[in-house]
């Protein structure tokens, strides 16, 4: 379109200067609304970030991400055999990805009052509920990511003797490797939501039901707090999981 | 020749489904072709005549409705990797793996002792001339150069025949004179037997003993030529007129094929 | 042939009729499969009703929710908070989305604060929507618009930044006018993915307000299943959950029509 001006900074001067106005509105908004809903920059990251320091809200942590982490793998192993199970072969794909994707489509909050009726209110149904966010992305990437593979290398590898066991290990996976990391970005990011919408619900421990029970008690400089701290490791989660994605997609 | 052929194509017959799974298309029909050890053949037709459905057919990639092929005697049921090396209109490199990796990777398929793979695999490259670029990924060559490097590997492969389908279609006009000679020198060296299934009227003088032209689907054999030249050609042959002669004559038994393959779409069409 | 060319020529070659047919027969078989476990584990009550109810209760509760229309007070509300905030959302993401995407410049600056804000699970904000509007409809309009807001924006930031330079250069050097550059390039080569961002800004703005109205609400649709749930009535519970993901279904389905069927012009 129309070329940019010289003097224009670099868009990332401009990025920092918005973020840096939007936490000035907060700082200003909060100092003038109601304390009982609103609270300052300033003041959450003094009396706020002290919510870092009570043994509560570490044990809450640890058992959030502890409960992520074991979610996040079992939805990778899970999501990779289902993803390579309905990939095995054209008859497999064309017969057990719709059902896949019919599972995939039904809006899994509904469902969330049966995961605390089959694995209690404990950990159990936390890991489930992400593991059942998060398996779903790194299925269908991998599905994705084995149809992507060029029929000729495949062809190729046969008319040079290939096992079906070598075409798995020298071609298979490393062409699905890009496609398993875009799965894993998603699934990282869905398994939290799935966590913490079970934490939110079922209130009992972690991070999502102390979110919940600050907002209840009107103590807004410890949520805000909280939130903060959340987003910035959901984003740095995320941002992690991109750079793993572009390290292992050079090729492409 | 009768009796030492190395490949022999007997009474070869292909159909197969349409798009749409209900009609059978005849693709190839009785189909004789011996061909001796160390021969250069190739396949030319008009699109669609059948010819890299042959070409499959002798790798053992596709098994023949009907007829059979025998390499060596004994008779293809599958693929051959001791025997047949292919050499696609792509180079099929692996593109996360190096150009020597590539390589190295098709020898642990065709089930080469690990201990030997590297070197393998080294004179190879040297052979084409691109030991210098074993490091490279496929994305930093040019096409030429990848499909050198496909040469390369169907070279480590050490099989006596070597199948290839449109090998330098994906290639520029200069590109191509280029390797055509290149392949003709290297291919007097090994002394391999090639099929090779191409478009070009040129390639195909330039390259074979001997020509067989296909008419349109279904694929039978039209004529077949003989081009008495020894190799390696050098590039003065494209301009003798023993090469034009030949290439006009391949001209006119082409056109007729090409005109008709061109109705039957037509008629396809409406 | 061998085993081996066959796996290769399964990835690339169509499934013969047979095969197809044989395709079609597993999935209903699975689902029949599901269907019968489900009803010979419920029928003598090995397994407590109180965990799984019999198919034919959940039926029967089912059909008479259609029926009785016994569902259509929490409905109500729920469509009404999706009604606000499905528009909100849409709107509001469809507007900056648009705004950061007119200038190369703008779009560099800040898709990223976008596409970040994204990774974030939204539902951390539920709380705060909850202490500031209370339990009542109002903090889930809030909620779903929020959650909308980042898809929508974000397909419009890349449905307008994509569009292919040819189109418009082809567009400058016929001395296209600025509306008509609009009208006739940039949004006909953006639509398709507006609108698959219109498809999830709306769909995940409806979830957000299920969600919200799962953890914390006095009614509508998403607090109806919980009640069941809390109430122990796991036939009710079921009835409403299939009856839900009905709704949900449908509603993707008929975005998904229209997202097709705009996007293929």
């Amino acid at each position: 379109m129309i070329a940019a001006p010289r003097k224009l900074p670099a868009p990332w001067v401009l990025r920092t200067f918005v973020v840096l106005i939007l936490l000035l509105v907060w700082e200003i908004a909060g100092r003038h609304g109601s304390q009982l809903l609103f609270s300052p920059l300033s003041k959450v990251l003094t009396s706020g970030l002290q919510i870092f320091a009570e043994a509560e809200v570490l044990e809450a942590l640890k058992t959030t991400a502890w409960i992520l982490v074991v979610g996040f793998v079992l939805s990778v192993a899970i999501g990779l055999v289902l993803g390579l199970t309905v990939s095995m072969s054209r008859f497999t794909y064309q017969t057990f990805l719709p059902v896949l994707l019919l599972l995939y489509a039904i809006p899994q909050i509904t469902v969330l009052p049966l995961f605390v009726l089959y694995f209690g209110s404990g950990p159990a149904s936390k890991v489930a509920f992400g593991v059942s966010h998060g398996m779903f992305p790194i299925a269908v990437s991998v599905i994705a990511g084995v149809q992507g593979i060029k029929p000729l290398l495949v062809t190729s590898a046969i008319s040079m003797g290939a096992s079906r066991w070598q075409i798995f290990r020298r071609i298979t996976l490393p062409y699905l490797t890009p496609s398993l990391f875009t799965g894993m970005r998603l699934a990282s990011t869905a398994t939290l939501l799935g966590v913490l919408l079970a934490e939110l619900y079922v209130s009992a421990g972690g991070i999502g039901h102390l979110t919940r029970r600050f907002g209840e008690n009107f103590q807004p400089d410890k949520l805000y707090a909280l939130i903060a701290a959340l987003s910035l490791m959901a984003i740095l989660i995320n941002e992690t999981m991109r750079m793993l994605e572009r390290r292992y997609s050079r090729w492409l | 020749m009768e009796g030492e052929a190395l490949i022999k194509v007997d009474d070869v017959r292909h159909a197969f489904l349409s798009k749409t799974g209900e009609e059978e298309v005849l693709a190839l029909d009785g189909i004789n072709i011996d061909i001796a050890r160390g021969e250069m053949v190739s396949l030319i037709g008009p699109s669609g005549c059948g010819k890299s459905t042959l070409l499959n057919v002798v790798g053992g990639m596709i098994a023949a409705s009907q007829g059979h092929v025998l390499i060596g005697g004994t008779p293809v049921k599958g693929p051959r990797p001791k025997d047949v090396a292919y050499i696609f209109q792509e180079s099929a490199l692996l593109p996360w793996a190096t150009i020597l990796d590539n390589i190295k990777v098709s020898l642990e398929f065709q089930g080469v002792p690990r201990a030997s793979r590297d070197k393998i695999a080294r004179i190879s490259l040297t052979a084409v001339g691109l030991d210098a670029f074993g490091d490279s990924y496929p994305h930093q060559l040019s096409g030429g150069m990848k499909q050198r490097a496909a040469l390369a590997r169907a070279l480590s492969l050490r099989t006596d025949i070597l199948l290839m389908d449109e090998p330098f279609a994906a290639l520029d006009e200069q590109t191509r004179m280029i390797f055509s000679e290149d392949l003709s020198r290297l291919l007097a060296n090994e002394h391999k037997t090639i099929v090779l299934v191409t478009h070009s009227l040129a390639e195909a003088v330039f390259l074979s003993d001997r020509i067989f032209v296909f008419t349109s689907r279904p694929g039978r054999i039209k004529a077949v030529l003989n081009v008495d030249e020894p190799h390696p050609r050098i590039p003065t042959f494209m301009t003798s007129s023993k090469f034009n002669d030949l290439r006009n004559r391949l001209y006119e038994l082409l056109r007729d094929e090409v005109l008709a393959a061109i109705g039957k779409d037509r008629q396809g069409l409406a | 042939m061998s085993g081996a060319s066959s796996a290769g020529q399964a990835l690339t070659l169509r499934l013969s009729k047979s095969q197809k047919r044989l395709s079609l027969l597993v999935k209903i078989g699975v689902l029949v499969a599901l269907l019968a476990i489900w009803h010979l584990v419920t029928v003598d009550e090995f397994v407590s009703p109180f965990f799984l109810p019999k198919p034919d209760e959940v039926l029967r509760v089912f059909f008479n929710i259609i029926v009785t229309g016994q569902a259509w007070p929490d409905l109500k509300v729920t469509l009404f908070e999706f009604a606000l905030a499905g528009p909100i959302a849409v709107i509001a993401g469809g507007a900056v989305g648009f705004l950061i995407s007119l200038t190369r410049y703008g779009t560099r600056a800040f898709e990223p604060i976008v596409s970040s804000v994204y990774a974030i699970p939204i539902i951390i904000f539920y709380p705060v929507s909850v202490m500031a509007l209370g339990i009542g409809p109002e903090s889930k309009i809030a909620h779903g618009a929020l959650f909308g807001f980042f898809p929508m924006c974000l397909s419009t930031i890349q449905g307008f930044s994509r569009v292919d330079p040819l189109y418009i250069r082809l567009a400058h050097s016929t001395g296209a006018s600025k509306s008509q550059l609009f009208w006739r390039i940039m949004l006909p080569a953006a639509a398709p993915t507006i609108l698959t961002g219109v498809r999830l800004g709306l769909m995940l703005s409806f979830l957000a307000i299920i969600g919200g109205e799962t953890i914390a609400s006095l009614e509508g649709i998403g607090h109806r299943i919980v009640w069941y749930a809390e109430g122990m009535q796991t036939g009710n519970m079921f009835a409403y959950i299939v009856f839900v993901i009905m709704v949900a279904v449908l509603m993707n389905t008929a975005l998904s029509f229209l997202e097709i069927r705009r996007g293929r012009q």
